[in-house]
């Protein structure tokens, strides 16, 4: 907490960019993610101009393994394995962005909320993250897709009401420590208006932490949209989605590439983000670094 | 002269321990053959078991557990169709199947040795019928049982019913010792469904005069059996069989492949086609389960009426050869009414065709030139090597071609038979197994006849024209009639229920057994599954 007054933490992106230019060998890892991540939002993106086949269309004999022209192989139903893995790009990446930044988003501002206000406002906002961190992750997401039903969407929904509370809470004790520094107090004596206070003197000293959880997080929310989708709580078929590829192919486990190229594709996205956050924490956050 | 040295002297104490290791070992092997002799037969299986009560029991293992434990009055033979005697050795019906006399064999006993006699029939048809559980209604048409012996019983039946025999083998009609039950809270009285409290105590025992009896259960894990000792008929050929719960087909290939089942019985058939070795033998055998799609022309999300022509429509649109490819890498067979093959009235079927141009022409009669859209609703499970997501992927390949466009919802079963028991759903698909050897229990399921199961759920009861009287007339003509003219009325009645299009069967599965070499007496029946008591291993 006390390293959130520091220059560094003020103008964290100068600190970042002049960091990565001074120490490139040891950011190699988050370059090389950097890297991987573009690579997959430009595939989401042009998924149609790189794809060989339609991700929906029966092109060859089922089960085919990889060959010259199919180079993943088909699946059970006679589709391309890799045009519906880069076809996949555009369902997985969206939704881990829309789960954190809404995450992110909505326990920020209810954690402030809750820090800042103290009360009720408090008690009220740090009780509901209790009930709700008190369910495992996994099980109150199935739970919530279970009632809300089956699709990409509502598996938002389910992630989104997962991941909320980690970040109210580590807001909620962000603002509650700035707010007690020196330069809050002195801001609270001259008469400097509330809102004004929270917006110009603490948020600025607050908000790091979420960053670095939202990009260590990104990989987590990846893997869970996965899961909800193998077992058959996320995407609905035929809709080229990693999870819902994985658990095709694992009804066949004998013709594994149907469940090689989507397992890549995630390993390879889950493995950047997480050395992409690593990189970010390492920078934004002093008190890891060793 | 070379002098050797002195060999090591070995101490008292070892000298004693290699002497009696050396005398013990031609004894150690002879106890090792024994063993082998006496090992476990070993079946992996997906247990799923509701109950092992006789009354409550409802699910695939219960039948194979049920058939291994109990014994019923007759029994159904290899061929499928002839009637065996059980633990009847004789009966015989009047003219128009109401009135059944059975005579009990003597010898029978259970399997604490005491008589089966008439009383615990009645005893255990009544519990079946009062305890409510899910094949309460199996022998609905008894109106009532006479025993003028202990080895006698004259069973008069509310109505005519030629399949009464084909129910009483069903092995929820098994026959429980009710001395042994009654004395550890099991009740037949008409308030059985609250007072009999013997449900945990039959996961823990068994009563039954079967070859084999209930060793232990733990749910979940493992269900074991063990040869009766006292059994009045050919002795089992195992000591013991264990059937470990293990659910999916790809941990039941490692299994066997690794040696640690001799059975697999629900390894996929595309994964199963790769696993023949000397030591592993595959085997398809006809099944008489079923996958079907259900048209809804009641169902509330419905955007255009769901008419009988643009049911056809929808039926024609289906490549069904093509879905047995797809779903079950070819191990199955085409299935022309909700009369599986080798039922009777089965025979001489048209088999279903895809015909895209007739089903485009019939749309466009109705009305429906550019096509419709459908909203799927259906269980995401896997029903007999089936995987339902992959059929419904299937099908909206095929009926994209002929301008039918489907959406796809997948959901728990739960939720789903939710949604069909409520507002239903326009197209949907489930699966159907046999609960006893007899057509009439498909038309009174899937026909258009008053209170049936897919009359109500397919919401035909509310639109006007759907319901077939016919069906119900042919039904009742059929339960009456002798074994000679009875297949020709169940064929009429097939054809009344195809010309329907409310259920179109889509793939009818064979069951996929794959077994260690080294074990003989494997094969499918409709009423037992897997019979336990012709499991031997090769001497």
């Amino acid at each position: 907490m006390t390293a959130m007054g520091t220059p560094q933490n003020n103008n964290w992106a100068k600190a970042l960019m002049s960091h990565l230019r001074r120490d490139f060998w040891s950011a190699l890892p988050a370059y090389i993610g950097g890297l991987v991540v573009l690579f997959w939002i430009v595939v989401a993106l042009t998924a149609p101009l790189w794809a060989p086949y339609s991700p929906l269309d029966m092109v060859g004999a089922r089960l085919q393994p990889p060959s010259a022209d199919h180079y993943f192989g088909t699946d059970g139903l006679g589709r391309d394995v890799l045009s519906r893995t880069l076809y996949g790009a555009a369902q997985s990446l969206p939704i881990a962005v829309v789960v954190v930044v809404v995450g992110a988003t909505v326990g920020a501002v209810l954690g402030a909320a809750a820090g800042f206000l103290g009360g009720w406002t408090n008690t009220i906002v740090m009780r509901l993250v209790d009930v709700t961190l008190s369910f495992p992750p996994m099980l109150l997401a199935m739970a919530v897709a279970v009632a809300l039903g089956p699709g990409l969407k509502t598996a938002a929904v389910a992630m989104i009401i997962v991941w909320w509370p980690l970040y109210a809470r580590l807001m909620q004790s962000q603002v509650i420590s700035v707010k007690q520094m020196d330069h809050v107090e002195a801001a609270v004596s001259s008469g400097v208006r509330r809102f004004r206070i929270l917006w110009r003197y603490i948020l600025p000293l607050s908000w790091t932490p979420i960053l670095i959880n939202a990009t260590m997080d990104f990989g987590q929310v990846v893997l869970l949209a996965a899961a909800l989708s193998f077992i058959g709580l996320g995407a609905a078929p035929p809709t080229p989605e990693w999870g819902q590829m994985i658990s095709e192919g694992a009804v066949n486990f004998y013709t594994w590439w149907i469940a090689a190229a989507p397992g890549l594709a995630i390993l390879s996205v889950v493995l950047a983000l997480n050395f992409i956050g690593d990189r970010v924490r390492d920078v934004l956050d002093p008190r890891s670094t060793t | 002269m070379t002098k050797f040295p002195n060999p090591p002297r070995l101490g008292g104490a070892l000298k004693l321990a290699l002497l009696t290791t050396c005398l013990a070992m031609p004894f150690s092997i002879t106890a090792g053959e024994a063993m082998a002799e006496s090992k476990p037969l070993v079946i992996a299986r997906n247990l799923a078991i509701n109950s092992l009560d006789p009354s409550r029991a409802a699910c695939d293992t219960c039948l194979i557990y049920l058939s291994a434990v109990y014994e019923t009055l007759v029994r159904l033979g290899e061929d499928g169709r002839s009637v065996l005697p059980g633990l009847a050795e004789s009966w015989e019906a009047n003219g128009d199947n109401t009135a059944f006399t059975f005579k009990l064999n003597p010898k029978a006993v259970f399997a604490d040795g005491s008589p089966v006699e008439a009383k615990d029939v009645v005893w255990s048809w009544d519990r079946l019928a009062n305890a409510q559980g899910g094949m309460s209604w199996l022998l609905d048409t008894i109106k009532t049982v006479e025993t003028p012996d202990a080895h006698t019983l004259s069973i008069q039946l509310t109505q005519p019913d030629a399949e009464f025999l084909g129910k009483v083998m069903g092995p929820n009609a098994a026959i429980i010792n009710s001395d042994v039950a009654e004395a550890n809270g099991a009740r037949s009285t008409k308030d059985a469904a609250n007072t009999d409290t013997a449900e945990p105590w039959f996961l823990e025992n068994s009563a039954g005069s079967g070859p084999f009896v209930l060793q232990s259960y733990s749910p979940n894990d493992e269900l074991r059996f063990k040869r009766n000792e006292k059994y009045w008929g050919e002795p089992a050929l195992v000591d013991e069989i264990w059937m470990k719960n293990t659910k999916d087909s790809i941990a039941q290939a490692q299994m066997i492949q690794n040696g640690d089942t001799d059975i697999a019985m629900q390894i996929a058939p595309d994964t199963a086609k790769t696993m023949e070795t000397p030591e592993i033998v595959v085997e398809k055998a006809p099944s008489y389960n079923y996958i079907y799609m259900a048209l809804s022309p009641g169902a509330k999300g419905n955007t255009v009426p769901l008419t009988k022509p643009v049911r056809q429509a929808i039926a024609l649109a289906v490549d069904y050869k093509g879905v047995i490819d797809f779903t079950v890498a070819g191990a199955g067979r085409l299935q022309a009414s909700p009369i599986p093959n080798g039922f009777p009235g089965a025979d001489g079927l048209p088999e279903p065709t895809q015909d895209l141009e007739k089903a485009k022409a019939l749309l466009a009669e109705a009305g429906l030139k550019d096509g419709i859209d459908l909203k799927v609703k259906f269980p995401n499970q896997n029903y007999y090597g089936v995987d339902m997501s992959m059929l419904m992927q299937k099908l909206q390949q095929d009926m994209a071609k002929a301008n039918i466009r489907l959406t796809l919802e997948p959901m728990t079963f739960e939720v789903w038979l939710d949604v069909v028991k409520g507002d239903g759903t326009p197209l949907t698909a489930s699966y159907y197994a046999p609960d006893y050897y007899g057509s009439g229990q498909f038309v009174k399921t899937f026909g258009m006849i008053p209170g049936t199961r897919w009359a109500k759920r397919s919401g035909a009861e509310r639109v006007e024209g759907e319901m077939n009287p016919k069906e119900e007339q042919l039904l009742n003509q059929a339960l009456a009639a002798p074994e000679a003219g009875r297949d020709a009325l169940y064929k009429d009645v097939a054809m009344e229920m195809i010309n329907d299009r409310i259920i179109v069967p889509l793939v009818n599965p064979d069951n996929v057994l794959v077994f260690s070499s080294a074990v003989q007496g494997v094969r499918y029946s409709i009423n037992e599954f897997l019979p336990l008591r012709e499991l031997s291993f090769k001497k």
